[in-house]
């Protein structure tokens, strides 16, 4: 359950103001399928950065599962980013120097999860996602598909109950997009809220509720 | 390219990236400042114990009984078989371009006055002493022109000995007791204060003959003389081996020119100062790793740029040249910052140890700085290189 | 996260770029190693000269004659004194309960002939005490004989190299020499203990005291050398020495007594004194070769910008960050330095094969000092780009490509 309440959210570009979020309110429950979009700079990504708890509002409040995650200090929203909310870029941020193994295992291990215990659960995450024989490579050696599948593998192991993708297909090919965005709606039908941001209209229509942001505002929201 | 906007370019690289600039040439700061306080120091110490050593003059000779050199001690601590005389002084004495001869007899006793006492160093001299280790001397006069043989029982105090045998009273014309035997005291000195750790005001200075016959000994421990300022040391110094050599049958003493032991010292000091620089050149070693370091992390940060330079007609030898300069430029700076640290660290050392004042050397100086520009040159050639031999294309594949 | 993790993953992100991971490690190698090296050679210098001065003797004062007032100054080395420290002195030492022996010696130098060659040597005029006193060794013949210290035998005993230079190869052994005006027969000849601060018995000439007496005429004594039955009985020999030389002195202290304990304590603290600031000045380098640590390692968060957003957006706290980039600069100080050490050994195994005569090794605490040093300057130069890491905003750190 997710409720964002009059968010507001400023930035300082050089000497202007740049207004990213104004009064922005939205809900969401349990295994929504949320697409949101807009155009460039309408303030999709801001938005999802807050969703994320990678970025704090000026004013508003963000409920998450009954907490009031926008007046939790550094510590506690690593703790829930870590447990309840998994990321998945357009640049799919994989660290270069890491295998996919290792990659996927980064959250075990900053949750301190010993190396055992992540062996069998990184190995079945390789194996659900086709990955089986592509632990041992480095990002460098996959295929942008694979890098992404890679990246969702390392979204959903801590079990969350968020993903929030942002341009998910944004740097793939097409079948590779299609792909990806079926193992997106598959986790979401598993019961995983999934949040999206696209431009890419017919990516968004597959989305159970569309979110049309313009200019910093959500300008309307359609369903199905 | 115009030669200012060489420095333009490269200068605006180096600010683009304030923070790092600022610390590779702090590296090289750090070091050439060490380079430049080690040597300061080192400078000042040799100058302290140069002045040390001439303030007894510079156109002094010393003779010691015996040949022995390979103890590495003075002939005058141990007994000998044939000993420096009187007499000898006197045959000295008469040589050409001789100003004065000393005849130094030293000791250790008991100086008592009234009910006080102290022991101090007993030096017997002649009344050329004063002159030939420029004495100054503070109340009355030095010892008198007595004949050698046969001197009248004077002393006179050094300010120490002064000072704790008789404090504010007067000391001019009282009779002190220097073991067992009495003397008049007929003049103080002004404080020469300490060299080499010897307290030279914790002293008294008697006829050699009274200190020789005090002392039971026969024999003189030193024989200094003073020669004329235009004469060679060591001219001088052969003439005074033959005259002893006629005399003795022998060469059975040592002869040591102030000229040749301040060689020798200057020697080792300057051997001393550079050893410190060069342990101080070890963090300039490291700080030219640094900018080695920093260079080649620049190049690869700006691959492109250096695609889109190449793309736009700059030779290779320009691309080095840049490089280059952008190395030596960040060690120039560094140098001069370096030197600042070290002339103002001398500098706060000389205010907390006056004695031993740093002596900035300039020309250490400036090859120190020399040395940072060069350092920044050899850092500089293999990043440089590298950007200069990039492809273009593949360089600007990079952005 | 568990320390194996963090250990693993900062070891690859330091190492992940090889050409300037190796350069911050030679940088770091260089320092440490200097300073290693010159902590070792003070501490091996200091070794030496503290051995050097044991083997003259154990539990030894030393009585001068004269006394100086000037504190802190050097004790009346040179010089006479109106009172001669003399051979009735030296005995009247002997009643003493703490003193197990003492030995006079009057110290001269003189030319030694035998037909035609002549040298100049150091005579020393002593008894047969000075044999277990100064832990001489003989490689022929035998020692001064015991006695009456007033007897002057002719009789003398004759270092090495002054054995070789006046005999060649040929036994000197009951041989004669002439020593100023007078004979002596060798009766042995000192094994070569080569030089032992500065005297060098290799070319010296032992008699009895009492013919030195005669041959210098002099009845004053230049040392005496006192050996206390036990390192507990020094002080109290030392009271009794002044106070036996005060009553046979009238009342007068006229003498300088110096303990081998307070000169070696000396020596200990002036090379003590010496290495430290020789290894203050190396380690300057350090101080340049930690801002080159934090300098690549500034570079290093701004460079890996994007996978620092990407950790915190996978729940890493500030705390964790921070360690991690602390734990990366510790770990590549670290490296550094165990170069270093091993730099500096190899090093000090080569200056001890090129100069065998010196006891040069690495100094014991070495290690100890190059992991402290390397803990302290990867954490203290590592601070301010973890911190840098710690502090970036995660959205505007992913923002960027």
């Amino acid at each position: 359950m997710i409720s964002l309440q009059n968010i507001e959210r400023i930035f300082q570009v050089g000497d202007e103001e740049v207004h990213a979020l104004r009064d922005v309110s939205m809900t969401a429950t349990d295994g929504d399928h949320i697409a949101i979009m807009g155009p460039s700079g309408s303030g999709k990504s801001s938005l999802l950065n807050i969703l994320g708890l990678l970025d704090r509002p000026d004013t508003g409040s963000y409920e998450l599962d009954g907490v009031k995650v926008s007046e939790l200090d550094e510590k506690e929203q690593a703790r829930i980013r870590r447990h309840k909310i998994g990321f998945v870029f357009q640049f799919f941020h994989l660290v270069p120097r890491l295998t996919a193994f290792d990659n996927i295992a980064l959250p075990l291990m900053l949750a301190g999860m010993k190396q055992d215990e992540r062996q069998a659960r990184v190995t079945a995450a390789l194996a659900a996602f086709g990955l089986g024989n592509r632990a041992q490579h480095r990002p460098d050696q996959l295929s942008g598909g694979q890098r992404q599948r890679v990246a969702i593998a390392r979204a959903t192991i801590m079990q969350p109950s968020v993903i929030l993708a942002d341009e998910p297909t944004g740097n793939l090919d097409r079948n590779s997009g299609i792909e990806v965005v079926e193992i997106l709606e598959e986790l979401n039908r598993q019961g995983i809220t999934l949040i999206m941001v696209t431009h890419d209209p017919e990516l968004g229509r597959r989305a159970q509720r569309q979110i049309l942001m313009v200019d910093g505002r959500i300008e309307r929201e359609a369903e199905g | 390219m115009q030669i200012q906007d060489f420095f333009r370019y490269t200068f605006n690289g180096i600010r683009a990236q304030r923070l790092r600039s600022f610390l590779t040439t702090l590296g090289i700061a750090v070091g050439i400042g060490a380079v430049v306080l080690l040597t300061s120091l080192g400078e000042g110490l040799h100058r302290f114990v140069l002045a040390e050593f001439t303030q007894f003059g510079t156109n002094l000779i010393a003779i010691n009984p015996g040949k022995v050199t390979t103890h590495g001690v003075s002939g005058a601590l141990l007994s000998n078989v044939r000993p420096l005389t009187i007499e000898d002084t006197a045959i000295l004495k008469q040589l050409p371009q001789i100003l004065d001869v000393v005849s130094v007899v030293q000791g250790n006793g008991a100086i008592k006055a009234g009910g006080r006492q102290r022991r101090a160093t007993i030096y017997g001299v002649d009344a050329s002493a004063a002159r030939v280790w420029k004495f100054a001397v503070a109340a009355g006069r030095f010892l008198p022109d007595d004949p050698p043989r046969s001197a009248r029982s004077f002393v006179v105090l050094g300010s120490k000995v002064r000072q704790e045998l008789f404090g504010s009273n007067q000391a001019l014309g009282m009779r002190i007791r220097i073991g067992g035997e009495l003397f008049r005291v007929i003049g103080s000195m002004e404080s020469k204060g300490q060299m080499l750790g010897f307290d030279l005001d914790d002293a008294v200075y008697i006829p050699a003959a009274k200190a020789m016959a005090l002392f039971n000994r026969e024999s003189l421990m030193e024989i200094d003389l003073l020669h004329t300022a235009g004469s060679s040391s060591s001219v001088v110094a052969e003439k005074v081996r033959k005259a002893l050599q006629a005399r003795h049958g022998k060469e059975d003493f040592t002869i040591t020119t102030q000229e040749k032991m301040l060689e020798i010292l200057g020697g080792v000091l300057n051997t001393l100062t550079i050893a410190v620089g060069a342990l101080g050149g070890i963090s300039l070693l490291v700080g030219g790793v640094g900018i080695l370091t920093i260079m080649s992390i620049t190049v690869n940060e700006r691959t492109g740029e250096i695609g889109l330079l190449r793309a736009m007609g700059v030779e290779q030898s320009q691309i080095l040249t840049l490089f280059l300069g952008e190395a030596v430029l960040l060690a120039a700076i560094g140098g001069l910052a370096g030197l600042g640290l070290g002339v103002g660290g001398s500098w706060l050392f000389s205010l907390a140890v006056p004695a031993l004042p740093a002596h900035i050397s300039w020309t250490y100086v400036a090859s120190a700085e020399l040395l940072a520009a060069f350092v920044g040159l050899l850092a500089g050639v293999l990043p440089a290189r590298r950007a200069a031999r990039l492809h273009p294309v593949e360089a600007l594949r990079a952005e | 996260m568990q320390i194996r993790d963090i250990l693993s993953f900062s070891l690859l992100a330091a190492t992940a770029n090889r050409g300037r991971t190796l350069l911050m490690l030679l940088a770091m190698a260089i320092a440490v190693s200097s300073v290693v090296v010159l902590i070792s050679l003070g501490d091996s210098a200091r070794h030496y000269v503290i051995d050097q001065f044991s083997t003259l003797g154990t539990n030894l004062l030393i009585v001068l004659p004269g006394r100086s007032e000037t504190t802190g100054g050097p004790p009346p080395l040179l010089g006479a004194t109106p009172r001669d420290l003399t051979l009735a002195d030296a005995m009247a030492l002997n009643r003493a309960r703490t003193v197990r022996r003492i030995t006079p010696i009057i110290a001269g130098s003189a030319p030694i002939s035998v037909r035609s060659l002549e040298r100049e040597m150091l005579v020393l005029g002593s008894t047969s005490e000075l044999y277990e006193i100064r832990h001489l060794a003989l490689s022929q013949g035998s020692f001064l004989p015991p006695g009456e210290p007033t007897r002057a035998e002719a009789v003398c005993v004759i270092g090495q190299k002054g054995k070789k230079e006046l005999f060649g190869n040929q036994p000197a052994i009951g041989r004669w020499l002439r020593i100023g005006d007078r004979r002596f027969r060798v009766i042995g000849v000192l094994s070569s203990s080569g030089v032992s601060l500065g005297e060098d018995l290799g070319e010296v000439v032992i008699i009895p005291v009492a013919a030195a007496q005669a041959l210098f005429n002099t009845s004053s004594l230049f040392r005496i050398l006192v050996e206390a039955t036990s390192p507990e009985g020094i002080e109290q020999t030392r009271k009794s020495i002044l106070d036996t030389i005060r009553v046979r002195h009238e009342g007068e202290d006229d003498i300088t007594v110096i303990t081998q304990d307070a000169v070696l304590t000396t020596f200990d603290r002036i090379f003590k004194a010496l290495t430290l600031s020789v290894a203050g000045i190396a380690a300057i380098s350090l101080v340049v070769a930690g801002i080159m640590i934090m300098n690549v390692m500034l570079v290093a968060v701004s460079n890996r910008r994007a996978e620092i957003g990407l950790l915190k957006a996978l729940g890493a706290s500030r705390t964790q960050i921070l360690g991690l980039f602390l734990t990366e600069s510790t770990i590549l100080s670290s490296i550094g330095a165990g170069i270093g050490l091993v730099l500096a050994l190899l090093g000090m195994r080569l200056a001890a094969f090129l100069f065998p005569q010196f006891p040069l090794q690495l100094a014991p605490w070495s290690s100890a000092i190059s992991l402290g040093v390397a803990l302290i300057t990867g954490v203290v130069f590592g601070v301010l780009p973890a911190r840098r890491a710690a502090d970036l905003e995660p959205a505007f750190a992913l923002m960027r490509r």
